[in-house]
């Protein structure tokens, strides 16, 4: 995992309340998987806007399934701003 | 059929300490828990001291990191101080009938700071900046959820909003619930975070506070003659109440009896009190009634003494005008002396005081009652404690708004 990764998986450890970081792999799906309800993935992505200071819509949101589709999303965004 | 109804749990979260022990020991020792607001830069303020709940106030953990990022701060009190009454109370959780327990909790403002941020994130950053957790976070009837959340309670759950009232309302809403025996047990009290940029600079529009502010630990003194408003603070006190059979039941320790109740309001003014003390009169007549108890058997009454010039004369005159020659041999103390005035929680912390006056017959002081206002000539338990039996207390709270309420207690066996 490179810094990017981890720092979302911190973030998405931050916002799921009853899942171990541990547990939180690239793959995983984060609401099949970790159990994210909705409200869990808009308040991770508050959080991400915040962090990254990005903007992302709902279209984009439904697009995203696993940890690393965070990161890649997050990656391709800076790269375009 | 009507049910005794008991206490069974207290925990508490004041400026003081977090924990009823460790509060009481402050408050018997007249102790204040006033000082600097540090929450916000209050520099430009009227009022620059408040009663802070220090950053460390969950130190049994009974609320996980995470959880408590998703919760405003009058949550996170409510929260804590349940965690400490339920673990007290020996109850275990979730509950074989859940349908028979219940939540009533009181809340003045609610998630006053969330609004605060959130307010000035949509102003300044615009509305996409706004959080999904702020309605969650800001609405008062959350506090009572998050306790059904966290304990499986399903019975009756409300947030009773009467500024602050609104914790001595909540338990006497909860103890009629157990009363009537809609339910078998309620988990109730108060719980508020109010130190913030907006309640502080509201109240010192209304000229509500004290500006003491080079002497923050001898600014809340109620009933002497050179007090100049309530200090604000924050935290929660929640009670478990229970019906007496099914805490015999089940072995648990009984810490005191709720007896009565009685409610009102002044009908008169938006913040001022009624100077002739009516509607507080009523609220403890109404109350003793409901106890089917004289007032000449009160022993000590936890007043709602907030430092303020008209509710400190008007409350000694409504308790003079109840307990006509026995006023004078009422042991009376304001706590807020000590704790600062946390709206709706002041009530619960204060009951749960009136319990502990009950069961170790020790009477928590008035502190900087150093010169008593001629007008208010009782005996306010000025500066140091007292020893005496007490069988029976009284806790007033009284509102912004002129709701009063007033609880009598009795002490169990």
């Amino acid at each position: 995992m490179d810094d990017l990764e981890k720092r979302v998986v911190d973030l998405v450890a931050e916002v799921l309340v009853d899942v171990k970081k541990e547990n939180i792999q690239l793959n995983s799906k984060i609401m099949e998987d970790l159990g994210a309800e909705s409200l869990d993935i808009y308040d991770m992505i508050a959080l991400l806007e915040d962090e990254f200071s990005l903007e992302i819509t709902d279209e984009q949101v439904e697009k995203i399934q696993t940890v690393q589709d965070v990161a890649d999303f997050i990656r391709e965004h800076r790269k375009a701003s | 059929m009507q049910h005794k109804v008991v206490i069974t749990g207290m925990g508490m979260v004041t400026c003081l300490a977090t924990g009823v022990a460790a509060n009481w020991e402050a408050v018997t020792a007249g102790r204040s828990g006033i000082g600097p607001i540090t929450l916000f830069d209050a520099s430009r303020f009227a009022t620059r001291i408040a009663g802070e709940v220090k950053a460390d106030f969950d130190p049994v953990g009974h609320v996980s990191q995470k959880e408590l990022r998703r919760m405003d701060r009058f949550q996170q009190f409510a929260l804590v101080a349940a965690g400490e009454a339920m673990q007290e109370s020996g109850l275990t959780w979730p509950p074989e009938h859940p349908y028979r327990w219940g939540v009533v909790l009181g809340s003045g403002m609610g998630g006053l700071e969330t609004i605060e941020n959130a307010v000035a994130s949509c102003i300044s950053k615009g509305p996409r900046s706004i959080h999904p957790l702020v309605i969650p976070k800001a609405v008062i009837n959350l506090g009572a959820a998050m306790l059904s959340i966290k304990y499986g309670f399903k019975g009756p759950n409300m947030g009773i909003v009467n500024a602050c009232t609104s914790g001595t309302s909540a338990i006497g809403e909860a103890f009629r619930f157990v009363r009537e025996g809609r339910a078998d047990v309620v988990l109730t009290g108060g719980s508020e975070a109010v130190v913030t940029k907006l309640s502080v600079s509201a109240f010192n529009a209304l000229r509500a506070l004290s500006t003491r502010n080079d002497e923050p630990e001898k600014a809340s003194r109620p009933f002497d003659r050179d007090r100049d408003g309530f200090v604000i603070s924050e935290g929660a006190g929640i009670l478990v109440l229970e019906s007496e059979e099914h805490a015999i039941q089940r072995g648990a320790e009984i810490h005191g009896v709720i007896a009565g109740y009685g409610a009102t309001d002044d009908a008169y003014h938006f913040v001022m009190p009624d100077p002739d003390g009516e509607g507080a009169y009523w609220a403890m007549r109404y109350a003793l009634e409901d106890a089917a108890v004289d007032p000449s058997l009160i022993e000590y009454i936890n007043a709602h003494g907030t430092s303020t010039d008209l509710n400190d004369k008007m409350e000694t005159l409504a308790i003079k005008k109840l307990f006509n020659r026995a006023a004078q041999k009422v042991s009376i103390s304001s706590t807020k002396s000590m704790t600062g005035h946390m709206i709706g929680a002041a009530g619960a912390v204060e009951a749960i005081f009136s319990v502990m006056a009950l069961k170790t017959g020790v009477i928590p002081p008035t502190i900087n009652l150093d010169n008593p206002d001629p007008e208010c000539d009782l005996d306010y338990t000025p500066n140091k404690a007292a020893s005496r039996e007490v069988r029976w207390a009284l806790s007033n709270s009284f509102a912004f708004g002129g709701q009063n309420a007033s609880l009598v207690l009795q002490r169990h066996g």
